[in-house]
């Protein structure tokens, strides 16, 4: 074979080489758990108004829009009360003050780089603008409000901002990485911050997941110094890894949602605090392989949860057992709302339309009491 | 690829519009140099010359050497082919190119598409291209355009010597751009290689083709050159029949799955591309026999392929006659069925891949099999002609010494007097190739995306005369800022929004980089936005988004904000509308610019839609806010 003949043969294979190694094998394994993905629909009761949040109109992107129900008053029907002015695409925060008093931050979306911060003193007739958060965490517990007008937020950066007043500026109170490093927080082995709250008394209360088996990562600062403030698990318990899902202040008390364990043998459990400090655990709820999709709290600090499968739980006070609901009706997205002195509702939306479900009769079933047509508008976050 | 899309659509009307109008200028200053170079050409040889006198059959006639310059050279038969052949397919390349829908949506449609499969690195490069297009699309397009036709131009009118040998080597890298940058490497790194679908890439034959006649003379002579290149060419085909038969791959299959095969799906892939019916019904045709007998359709393909390739490595006479005639075969097949002729659908920027590989191996057999043609002592054309007294100064001169003589009047005189037909032709065909090379180049350096895209989508500039309505607000600082102080200086002015989720921030980012365009003239300037969003208007949105958007440095920005009812005072005066919507959805308005020169008047209203606020339009934009205050500061 010639010099020439041998150079176009090695070409030639070369080239067969590239064709035929295209096809590369990816490398395999999987992902390591992560935080429970709860969705930021959620509902909450104050003081006989009751507000939700749902996603509405696309699945995903800029066609979706989250909006804001409020429901005043048992036998009162729901009604829209998004805020007006600024784009919900990235999803509503919600934090109850007094009755019809409600804090909303936008989480960032597409262009937006930051949170607007809105509060209505009139059940959504009229908004006002508060300062605008960095950027709020994509979990439903990132926006707290305290009586005395108090403002803490977890931002997606793990900080936690704080604002004296309502009309006051943020300011950064701790960031998770510095809370990982305190003695709580090494005991605790905190691997990142999900919620957070106020005590009773006003004083922050954080939320998080604990890398340490057992530990349930609830902080509050006593004394100048962040201290481990979270339920002690039964022993049962002792050998899981547990996930603050959920932590908000309703009726008076702190309620805390967890996960303990993972996969198949997980439970749920809800812990109610009066002071900060004693904690009301709810039984285990074994979640067999089904996991919770988004939670919400009752005036009285009942619980209610969306299990994937289209189931729901509710557990209605300190202390009280897990009630199996039956089969939810299916929606794009679904909530469950917990109004004073009624019956739990169900908000499942589906595009552009809102239907209101309850339960009537024996056996109990779901029924239709409310349909509302949302004008959502499409293309409008889509630019042009 | 996101630098690729310019949003807009390939048949744009005013790219079009703007494409058209380039070509045409550009044409007929291509006109001009080929009619300045006949003129000076008949000018020189009509002067008084007796040897130069009587009929075109004469020695000497311009015609003879016309007819001299262009057929009468023993040019070996292989070389020809190539010559003329790929001349031909750069003129038709260059006429495909001209399409109207190339300027806007070659990236988009083309170019990105070419390099979706293949890995990052290719889609890096490709991106880089498809960018400079998109940021230049008329001046890029129509430079691509003239350089091709340039190169076709040169090959057919230079048939030998340096001349004829720097025409292919215009070819070899003008083809290897087109093979890097254009078509992503012929996809010869993707998965799916197979020649049916055109690998290695058209340009890259081009190239080899340009690499071939810019070879020596010598290397022609023998019949070496012809057994290396089809011997190279014999190995690829080997290489691609194994390709087509490696187990897996997709092409034995006419269905898998209930899904058509590799290469049933590439035909129908190609049913998509407007075309004549008949040709329609011919692939249609074709899909249904690869889709019940793919087996056998690729058992012929892979069988033509080996031996073929084994035939023309071999490189044998006996055999390299019939494995051309077959190969020959396959490739016009293969151009019909499997690359729907390939510059079908408006978007064709070259008629494929088998047009120039048929084109190869014949040229490779001619140079195998046919010797360069010896003429007769009485007809051969004159060798490189180099006046007598135009003879290089002796070996002493330095080589300075040489080119200022070559370039004397006289001596140029001279040049031009002795000069062939195709010499001229060739000399305006370079110039061609200039037209389109220094526009290139210029597009290249260009700061900022091309006006045309940004009136593309929004139309061109307002003209008004008025004075703007006066306003004093507060900036981003707390400070009052009023139109009257702003006296003196040029102001582009607009409103934004601070909880904007789309337009807006990209507004924002459009008038930061006008102001970087600006250079030093933007201490002449001012950058206005007066907040739109009654609702949100306390100066910690104006900052939040002023450090979001990464205003907050620029030193000429100004976003100011008020009370609601000032602002909407701000609103009336300028006649700019607002509206809010429900359900979650941001405040509807209008997105628009005004230019305020230095006494205080307005002087243009621009629309300012960032459309789908790429980089490419973002830049656009910010180039026509920066020539709108240039224009400004320029008639003052």
């Amino acid at each position: 074979m010639t010099r020439a003949r041998r150079a176009v043969a090695g070409l030639a294979l070369a080239m067969l080489a590239a064709g035929c190694g295209s096809s590369a094998a990816r490398p395999a394994g999987t992902p390591p758990a992560g935080p429970v993905p709860l969705s930021l629909a959620t509902a909450l009761t104050s003081a006989g108004t009751a507000w939700a949040t749902v996603p509405m109109g696309a699945p995903s992107g800029p066609n979706q829009f989250w909006q804001l129900f409020m429901l005043t008053g048992p036998g009162g029907r729901w009604s829209l009360r998004t805020p007006p002015g600024v784009a919900t695409n990235g999803a509503l925060v919600l934090a109850a003050q007094r009755g019809p008093t409600l804090v909303a931050g936008i989480r960032p979306s597409l262009d937006l780089g930051f949170s607007p911060v809105t509060e209505t003193l009139d059940g959504g007739g009229t908004w006002s603008s508060l300062p605008p958060e960095p950027g709020f965490a994509d979990v439903p517990d990132a926006l707290a409000a305290a009586a005395g007008g108090q403002l803490i937020a977890l931002g997606a950066d793990q900080a936690v901002q704080a604002a004296v007043s309502q009309q006051a500026a943020w300011t950064t109170l701790i960031t998770g990485k510095a809370l990982a490093a305190t003695a709580a927080g090494r005991r605790c082995a905190l691997a990142g911050l999900t919620a957070v709250a106020h005590t009773p008394a006003g004083s922050p209360l954080l939320a998080g997941t604990c890398v340490r088996a057992g530990t349930a990562g609830v902080f509050t600062r006593r004394g100048g110094t962040w201290q481990l403030a979270g339920p002690a698990l039964p022993a049962a318990l002792s050998g899981r890894p547990v996930q603050v899902i959920r932590l908000s202040r309703v009726g008076g008390r702190d309620v805390a949602l967890l996960q303990a364990g993972t996969g198949a043998s997980a439970v749920l459990l809800a812990a109610w605090t009066g002071d900060g400090r004693n904690w009301a655990l709810s039984p285990a709820f074994e979640l067999s392989g089904s996991r919770a999709v988004s939670a919400s709290f009752g005036a009285d600090g009942a619980v209610a949860v969306v299990l994937s499968g289209g189931r729901g739980v509710t557990a209605d006070g300190p202390g009280a057992a897990w009630r199996l609901l039956p089969p939810l009706p299916a929606g794009q997205a679904v909530v469950l709302a917990l109004p004073a002195d009624g019956p739990a509702d169900l908000l499942a939306a589906a595009g552009s339309t809102m239907a209101v479900w309850q339960l009537a009769g024996r056996p109990a079933r779901w029924v239709r009491i409310q349909t509302i047509k949302v004008p959502i508008q499409y293309g409008s976050s889509s630019g042009s | 690829m996101p630098g690729m899309n310019n949003g807009l659509d390939p048949d744009d009307p005013t790219v079009v519009a703007a494409f058209r109008a380039a070509l045409l200028h550009q044409g007929i200053i291509a006109l001009l140099i080929f009619a300045v170079l006949s003129v000076a050409w008949v000018s020189v040889r009509a002067q008084p010359d007796g040897s130069r006198a009587g009929g075109p059959d004469r020695p000497g006639h311009p015609l003879a050497r016309v007819r001299a310059g262009l057929w009468a050279y023993g040019e070996p038969a292989g070389r020809q082919v190539l010559r003329i052949g790929f001349g031909l397919l750069w003129l038709l390349d260059a006429a495909l190119l001209a399409q109207p829908g190339m300027a806007a949506g070659l990236p988009s449609q083309v170019i990105g598409p070419s390099a979706v499969s293949s890995p990052a690195w290719v889609q890096h490069v490709a991106g880089w291209a498809g960018s400079t297009w998109s940021y230049q699309p008329v001046e890029v397009s129509s430079a691509a355009v003239w350089i091709q036709a340039g190169i076709g131009l040169w090959l057919l009118a230079a048939p030998r010597g340096t001349s004829s040998r720097l025409a292919g080597l215009a070819g070899l890298t003008w083809g290897l751009i087109v093979w890097a940058f254009g078509q992503s490497f012929g996809g010869i790194f993707a998965p799916g290689l197979s020649w049916l679908s055109g690998a290695p890439g058209a340009a890259v034959l081009y190239a080899v083709a340009g690499g071939l006649l810019a070879l020596p003379d010598r290397s022609w002579r023998t019949p070496r050159l012809g057994r290396a290149l089809l011997g190279g060419l014999g190995a690829f085909l080997i290489g691609m029949a194994v390709l087509q038969a490696w187990p897996g791959r997709g092409f034995w299959q006419g269905i898998s799955a209930g899904q058509p095969g590799t290469l049933a799906g590439l035909v129908q892939s190609l049913g998509g591309t407007p075309q004549p019916q008949a040709l329609s019904a011919l692939l249609s045709g074709f899909g249904s026999l690869v889709r019940a007998h793919g087996f056998a359709v690729n058992l012929v393909v892979v069988i033509v392929l080996a031996v073929t390739g084994l035939a023309f490595l071999a490189a044998r006479r006996r055999v390299t006659g019939p494995a051309l005639v077959a190969f020959l075969v396959l490739c016009l097949l293969a151009w019909v069925l499997t690359e729907d002729l390939g510059f079908l659908g408006g978007l064709g920027t070259d008629p494929g891949s088998m047009i120039p590989m048929a084109l190869l191996a014949a040229g490779g057999y001619l140079a195998l099999t046919r010797g360069p043609v010896t003429l007769a002592p009485a007809e051969e054309a004159p060798a490189e002609e180099v006046p007598a007294d135009a003879v290089p100064a002796p070996a002493a001169a330095g080589l300075r010494d040489r080119w200022r003589e070559r370039l004397r009047p006289a001596a140029l005189h001279r040049s031009l007097t002795a000069a062939t037909f195709g010499a001229m032709a060739s000399l305006g065909a370079i110039g061609v190739i200039l037209l389109g090379a220094v526009p290139m180049a210029a597009a290249q350096a260009a700061p900022a995306a091309s006006v045309i895209l940004a009136q593309a989508m929004d139309g061109g500039a307002n003209p008004m005369d008025a004075p703007a309505p006066g306003f004093t607000l507060t900036d981003q600082h707390g400070r009052q800022v009023s139109l009257a102080g702003l006296h003196g200086q040029v102001v582009l002015l607009t409103f934004l929004d601070p909880v904007c989720v789309t337009d807006c921030p990209l507004i924002a980012q459009e008038f930061r980089a006008a102001g970087q365009l600006l250079g030093a003239d933007s201490r002449r300037v001012e950058l206005v936005a007066v907040n739109i969003n009654p609702l949100y208007s306390q100066l910690a949105y104006i900052r939040a988004f002023d450090h979001a958007e990464g205003v907050d440095a620029v030193p000429n920005w100004h976003f100011l904000t008020s009370d609601p009812a000032r602002l909407r005072q701000v609103y009336r005066a300028y006649g700019v509308a607002s509206q809010t919507l429900p359900a979650g959805a941001m405040l509807g308005h209008s997105d628009i610019a005004f230019v305020v020169d230095q006494r205080g008047h307005l002087v243009q209203e621009l629309n300012v839609d960032p459309g789908p606020g790429t980089p490419v339009t973002k830049s656009s934009f910010a180039a026509e806010l920066a020539d709108a205050a240039r224009q400004i500061l320029r008639s003052a």
